[in-house]
């Protein structure tokens, strides 16, 4: 039986694009959820701004406090979240993919708790003589070569990895801990904000940090989608068809390690978006490869979402985003392995 | 019954060096514990101290210090027999209290509790600790456990998911009731710091009937060791070891718990330690796993008393720190095939 051909996009005899409808419908609805998610996030409260007046307000014609909600409170922390859960989205998209594996994202095998390590150090044993991120970074990538050393395998055996990953985790929260207690003793705020995660308090400098970041990545991004989607068939066959395996995940590790660290670096170790962005978008697309837009589109809805909830739900009342997320995110991973172990997969 | 010839490295005059240097590495903890704090103590005035021929104000500092000693002790003892027993009980190297969720789930416990009712003494907490870590416990087993292939694995991935959740809710909890929850990090991570010897006394009866019901299920943890079958047939009871032994480790573990917080990787490190010195033999491992938790534990609350003096680190920080390797030296024997 043949199934229809995919749809392309061509732009002129150079560009040919394929098309795949249900991405692409997806794709509009999370971002029509993004923008509800949005509008209500500044609308909602004592403070909020009537969806009504949301227009005039941005186009500049705002009352100061709608412009204290809008610039200092509201705004800031909205574009963050959205950001810090793009690169999140996108960070987990791409290493599930190359490690072939759901478990294998970078808040299950320890590399943002890693980030937050670095970033914590940084901060506050070396206060404006090193940029946040760069220690979130070094973070980061020590994680990762902590990770693949212990395994002894690198990143193929998925049961080893996890593991290692628990145990580099608890020694980055542990160490984190440390940092925090030596140097900012009895702050339970600076504590929340590198344990946890948290987007409260933060400024236009964290949203561009991490916007910033993802803009960089993009065309990089693009242009890793094919290469990636093509190992998941196995290195042999994507080495086959030209793609390269081993360099197109030497690749796609580096962007995604560099996209946590940025996240991390910006709002903390936010627990299991990575995981659960993309193996939802998975589920909404039914597509292969890393589903690298959608996936990047639902990690911006989960955390805006999340992010709202700890602002408004009655109980959870101004909790660090980071404690919603873990709870939620745990559950969920306890779904995704019954399901796995049922299929056999781990 | 058990096998009557000795392995080699059970014999006699080994097995005593090892129970010699246990004791000996407790007893440096111990007064290492006594001497150590924002000011420390010499270990001579310590020991005048303990014979009582000190002056008043070192035997007031020194006398400071015994309740979180004693407090170490009990609950190094009971998370090392816990995570033994655990260890034994599932075949399963990675098990441990902290990693399966059986200390989280006593912590939500206590902490629901407290936010419920409001700070309650220890002795009703350790009521509350115990069916909330059997609970996490049952949870874990349930969704990871099942004797199979891939179980080392999938038991260790369902107690991260038990612990994740649980701690998220703890620290919801201790956070947004702030004044029910005066000290929030002790909570969230253990500490042997401030507690009285009335805590002590509250949970020493569980960590006692979890120990005894440990020596006398030994034998039976043997024979299951030799699996389901050979451990029938050799007259043990199975089902009653596997329930009997759980049993034992959630007392324990409920009881270290309800007294010093969450703490992880002790269970895990020492019985790793106690294997590789002692062998196979439950009832050698034993007696080594209760002189050898207690000294890791308080060495590790001596180290975080020294790291940021005059303030301190929680012990549970430490341990994770010095345990986590013990984590990944048994991820490089995990078969490579999943």
């Amino acid at each position: 039986m043949r199934r229809p051909p995919q749809p392309v996009l061509r732009v002129g005899s150079a560009v040919a694009l394929p098309l795949h409808p249900r991405s692409l419908l997806w794709a509009l609805l999370l971002a029509a959820a993004l923008l509800a998610t949005a509008v209500a996030t500044l609308g909602l409260g004592r403070l909020g701004i009537p969806p009504g007046a949301l227009a005039d307000a941005l186009t500049g014609d705002a009352t100061p406090a709608q412009e204290f909600v809008l610039h200092r409170l509201r705004g800031p922390r909205l574009a963050t979240a959205v950001g810090t859960g793009a690169a999140l989205g996108l960070a987990g998209a791409l290493f599930q993919s190359v490690t072939r594996n759901p478990l294998g994202s970078p808040d299950v095998i320890g590399l943002n708790w890693g980030a937050s390590a670095g970033a914590a150090l940084v901060a506050l044993a070396l206060p404006g003589a090193v940029p946040v991120p760069l220690g979130a970074l070094a973070g980061a990538v020590g994680a990762v070569l902590l990770v693949t050393t212990v395994t002894g395998t690198g990143l193929r055996h998925p049961g080893r990895l996890v593991v290692a990953g628990i145990g580099v985790a608890a020694m980055a929260a542990s160490f984190t801990q440390f940092v925090v207690s030596a140097l900012a003793r009895d702050q339970a705020s600076v504590l929340a904000a590198y344990v946890n995660g948290t987007l409260s308090a933060r400024s236009w400098e964290h949203a561009l940090t991490i916007w910033l970041v993802v803009a960089l990545a993009s065309p990089l991004l693009a242009a890793l989608a094919r290469p990636v989607a093509l190992n998941e068939m196995g290195d042999e066959l994507a080495d086959g068809l030209g793609a390269r395996a081993a360099s197109t995940r030497t690749a796609a590790i580096a962007v995604s390690v560099v996209l946590s660290a940025a996240a991390v670096s910006v709002a903390g170790p936010i627990a299991f978006v990575s995981l659960t962005a993309p193996q939802i978008a998975r589920r909404l697309t039914r597509a292969c490869g890393p589903n690298l837009a959608v996936s990047a589109l639902t990690g911006a809805l989960v955390l805006a979402v999340a992010d709202l909830a700890v602002q408004h739900l009655p109980l959870a009342d101004g909790l660090p985003v980071g404690i919603a997320t873990l709870a939620v995110g745990g559950v969920y991973l306890g779904f995704l392995l019954v399901r796995e172990w049922r299929r056999g997969v781990l | 019954m058990t096998t009557t010839t000795a392995p080699p490295q059970a014999r006699p005059l080994r097995t005593a060096l090892l129970l010699g240097g246990a004791l000996l590495a407790l007893g440096t903890a111990v007064l290492l514990s006594l001497a150590v704090g924002s000011k420390s103590t010499p270990p001579g005035q310590v020991w005048a101290a303990l014979t009582g021929t000190a002056d008043p104000y070192t035997a007031t500092v020194v006398a400071s210090r015994y309740p979180r000693t004693v407090l170490g002790v009990v609950a190094g003892a009971a998370l090392a027999l816990s995570g033994l027993l655990m260890q034994s009980v599932t075949r399963n190297p990675l098990a441990d209290p902290g990693l399966l969720g059986v200390n989280a789930g006593a912590m939500a416990a206590v902490v629901t509790a407290t936010a419920l009712l409001g700070p309650a003494s220890t002795a009703a907490a350790v009521w509350w600790a115990l069916p909330g870590a059997l609970l996490a416990g049952l949870v874990a087993y349930a969704v990871g456990g099942r004797e199979s292939s891939g179980a080392t694995v999938r038991l260790v991935l369902a107690g991260a998911v038990v612990s994740a959740v649980l701690t998220a809710y703890v620290q919801a909890v201790a956070l947004s009731m702030p004044e029910v929850f005066d000290h929030y990090r002790f909570w969230v991570v253990g500490s042997l710091a401030g507690r009285g010897f009335d805590v002590i006394a509250a949970v020493l009866p569980f960590v006692a009937v979890g120990a005894l019901l440990a020596v006398l299920l030994a034998g039976g943890l043997n024979a299951l060791a030799l699996g389901e079958e050979t451990a029938a047939s050799l007259g043990a009871h199975p089902a009653l070891v596997r329930s009997g032994g759980l049993a034992a480790a959630t007392l324990l573990a409920a009881g270290a718990t309800a007294a010093a917080g969450p703490i992880a990787f002790v269970g895990l490190a020492v019985p790793h330690v106690v294997r590789a010195l002692a062998g196979g033999d439950v009832r050698r491992q034993l007696p080594l796993a209760l002189l050898a938790g207690p000294a890791l534990l308080l060495l590790s609350d001596v180290v975080g008393r020294f790291l940021l003096r005059p303030a301190e680190l929680m012990v549970g920080v430490v341990t994770a720190f010095v345990g986590a390797p013990f984590l990944f030296a048994a991820v490089r024997r995990m078969r490579s095939a999943p």
